[in-house]
């Protein structure tokens, strides 16, 4: 019998409904959904609202790639006001709501990610990323559906501080706000302190918006800390502190930890109070978006908002923050993938397991190489230095990997 | 319809539904809530457990400023005892070995006891300030509590800033492991707890609170202890948040001592003036306005607009002024809530074609 273009494309269409009925039989969403809590307003807001565009970019980005196994997805993004219940009962409303379709849920904070760790049981359970670089989640034992799209705190802190005894610094001083995310680091931070030789020599607690900074001053004048890391603080202390730090003459070399390394943010500060951050130093796991080179994600990024965001501050740069959140979103998607590949369902225990057994992955220019899930965090960064003139953080030190 | 309101006995009088559509109201949200377990999605059993604890919390708002008239702006932080009392206890029967089945039988009559207590010191300052200076006292005990919640000595015990993963409740083998078996018990004690309150308000003790409340010297003169039934309302208020608070521990697999603070204070305040002081029902219209109103905004931009980030970020200030505004034109037009709103319908369709309420 001769094969002529109608008989072959009979015998294709015969054979896939054959062969592929097995996976029509599996019910499955006509689309899947991402659900996302993001501090839109209240303290947080400004940050809210520098990631909430990532997820209309990840939309179309994932869709055009084919979504996941072929399936599109979907964003589904609620205010949280920075209130844990609320981005808690988000979530529950989502998977009311969604059921089965929600496949993954971004957090917007370590205390929402707390909060609903012990709730991600059985059908109740979803991949989860956040904001959140706190040290608690990076368990796999106890919290298998959560990662950090990044190193823990508590690394950041081995990276500044290995950093400081590279340089040959002996003395540091920790100033941390009076909350969850300001403590996180701190006991790791002096044990690890301790290991390396370097000497803690002032530990001072401060409210988040800091308000009897000058005290904080006096006390850290006293100290003679060669090295200053602040933890727990998004933009609050900058200008009292920093700025008063050095109206004081100190020669203190201040550093932060992710949320404190933005350049928007350090740009708006230096054109607002002056140019006292030059020099101010701090660990950024990611590239930041304008070092660009052999970065062809970040290229893919750039095209898309020139397009998506024109007229905007990020039509030509994105912040860290939307970059880790698009981070985030891409290893949710790894794993989804992952999961899908093998032709088992989506759920959260088949994706925790395709997240765990990333390794070696090029994410194409978000990091120093390529990466691994080891522990539900990726273990990298290197330091950065701001220069007030320039206006950029330019890398001060190797990768480092912890 | 009725043309007149013939009382013919003293039970007639003290009957608390004393019209057919107030029972009718009421027997149909009793019925109501009976079979949502078995017929509503988890969305609006979480919705509805979540206005059950927030319900058993104004109500006991509502004694201590509704019926004693004493200002309180500190309540989170009973239920906050309450729901730290919940871990605290079942960690503490367990090193005694009870069996897990009894645990909750004996932690949520034991969390509403250490609730009241604490409520009882809370009210002392009520003996000698009254209005805003109460008011600023009361909130100072919110910020106290949480203050010692988040202590770095009291961590082991209350995991500090960090929180505290609640057990589960299991009540006789009775595993209440999902939102909708949680939800059957929380309404099951929110009606307990209205009846309890209602009831209250018929006895000496009451009569005593809504005395205090109408002028406490002549209530004095009359030989009401001020001291024994101020801090007796602050008691009972403090339990009733217990109670809710300790169903929120049992609700949620995690409590954090943020979910305590002012903000929680001021809205179980927000509820009971647009609900309606004082009034049994006022607790129930305020709860179901205060939480079913973000909900609804939240259903109809998502209807109109998707989930996109936009909509959402535009939404939370038109909830704030809703909220905002729903409480100034309370103030104003219906100071005493929408249980006088409801009051008057049900007396107009009641008396009707006769009179308008």
């Amino acid at each position: 019998m001769t094969m002529n273009r109608r008989s072959f494309l009979k015998r294709s269409a015969a054979a896939s409904a054959v062969i592929g009925a097995p996976s029509l039989l599996k019910a499955q969403p006509a689309e899947y959904v991402f659900g996302a809590s993001l501090p839109l307003t209240g303290p947080f807001a400004t940050a809210g609202q520098l990631v909430a565009p990532a997820f209309a970019m990840a939309q179309r980005l994932i869709n055009e790639e084919g979504g996941i196994g072929g399936v599109p997805i979907r964003f589904l993004t609620e205010d949280s006001g920075y209130v844990p219940q609320n981005a808690l009962a988000n979530y529950q409303r989502a998977l009311a709501t969604e059921g089965e379709a929600l496949v993954a849920y971004f957090g917007d904070s370590t205390g929402f990610m707390k909060l609903v760790a012990p709730e991600l049981r059985g059908d109740q359970a979803r991949l989860m990323g956040s904001t959140s670089f706190a040290s608690e989640l990076a368990n796999p034992e106890t919290n298998p559906y959560q990662f950090l799209a990044g190193p823990s705190y508590e690394d950041q802190f081995d990276i500044l501080l290995q950093n400081i005894a590279n340089e040959g610094g002996s003395s540091v001083a920790f100033i941390y706000s009076n909350t969850e995310f300001g403590r996180d680091p701190i006991a790791h931070g002096k044990a690890r302190a301790e290991e390396l030789g370097l000497k803690v020599v002032l530990e001072e607690s401060t409210k988040a918006q800091g308000a009897d900074i000058p005290t904080h001053v006096t006390k850290l004048a006293q100290s003679g800390a060669e090295y200053c890391l602040l933890q727990g603080y998004v933009t609050g202390v900058w200008p009292q502190l920093i700025g008063g730090a050095r109206q004081f003459g100190l020669p203190t070399k201040f550093m932060g930890t992710f949320w404190g390394m933005e350049k928007i943010i350090a740009d708006r500060v230096t054109a607002e109070a002056g140019p006292f951050l030059e020099g101010y130093q701090g660990v950024m796991p990611y590239r930041y978006f304008y070092d660009r080179e052999g970065a062809p994600r970040y290229e893919t990024f750039a095209e898309m908002s020139k397009e998506m965001f024109a007229g905007t501050p990020l039509e030509t740069y994105m912040p860290t923050w939307t970059i880790q959140t698009m981070c985030a979103i891409e290893i949710v998607v790894r794993a989804l993938r992952d999961t899908a590949e093998k032709d088992l369902p989506l759920t959260a225990d088949n994706a925790a397991e395709s997240l765990a057994a990333i390794r070696d992955w090029d994410m194409g220019g978000y990091f120093g190489g390529p990466i691994s899930l080891e522990g539900n965090k990726i273990g990298t960064g290197r330091v950065y230095t701001y220069g007030a003139e320039s206006g950029l953080f330019t890398p001060s030190s190797d990768w480092f990997t912890v | 319809m009725i043309n007149g309101n013939l009382k013919a006995s003293y039970a007639a009088d003290e009957r608390i539904l004393d019209n057919p559509y107030r029972r009718g109201f009421v027997f149909g949200a009793a019925a109501l809530a009976a079979a949502l377990p078995f017929v509503a999605n988890d969305y609006i059993i979480l919705v509805a457990a979540q206005m059950g604890i927030m319900l058993i919390a104004v109500i006991g708002l509502n004694v201590v400023i509704g019926y004693t008239g004493l200002l309180s702006l500190g309540h989170a932080a009973f239920i906050a005892i309450g729901a730290y009392a919940v871990p605290l206890l079942h960690r503490l029967f367990a090193a005694w070995g009870l069996p897990e089945g009894v645990m909750p039988l004996l932690a949520i009559p034991l969390a509403v006891a250490v609730a009241a207590l604490v409520g009882l010191v809370v009210g002392l300052p009520s003996l000698r300030v009254k209005g805003l200076y109460l008011a600023v006292a009361t909130l100072s005990a919110n910020f106290i509590v949480i203050f010692l919640i988040e202590l770095d000595a009291m961590a082991p015990f209350t995991g500090g800033f960090n929180g505290i993963n609640t057990p589960e409740a299991n009540i006789l083998g009775w595993r209440l492991d999902s939102q909708r078996e949680m939800f059957a018990l929380i309404a099951g004690l929110g009606f307990a707890t209205i009846l309890l309150v209602q009831n209250l308000f018929r006895t000496r003790v009451g009569r005593a609170f809504i005395a205090i409340r109408e002028r406490d010297y002549s209530a004095e003169v009359l030989g009401i202890s001020l001291l024994r039934y101020k801090l007796l309302s602050f008691a009972v208020s403090a339990a009733c948040c217990g109670l809710a608070g300790a169903l929120f521990a049992y609700f949620y697999a995690r409590i954090l001592p943020e979910q305590f603070e002012l903000a929680l204070s001021l809205q179980l305040v927000a509820a009971l003036i647009v609900g309606g002081m004082g009034r049994t029902m006022g607790p129930v219209f305020g709860v179901v306005i205060i939480v079913m109103v973000p909900e609804l905004l939240k259903y109809s931009f998502g209807a109109i607009a998707g989930g996109s980030a936009d909509v959402a970020a535009l939404r939370a200030p038109v909830q704030e002024i809703v909220f905002g505004a729903l409480i100034i034109l309370f103030l104003m037009f219906e100071p005493l809530g929408i249980a006088q709103i409801v009051d008057r319908w049900l007396r107009s369709l009641n008396r009707w074609p006769f009179a308008r309420g």
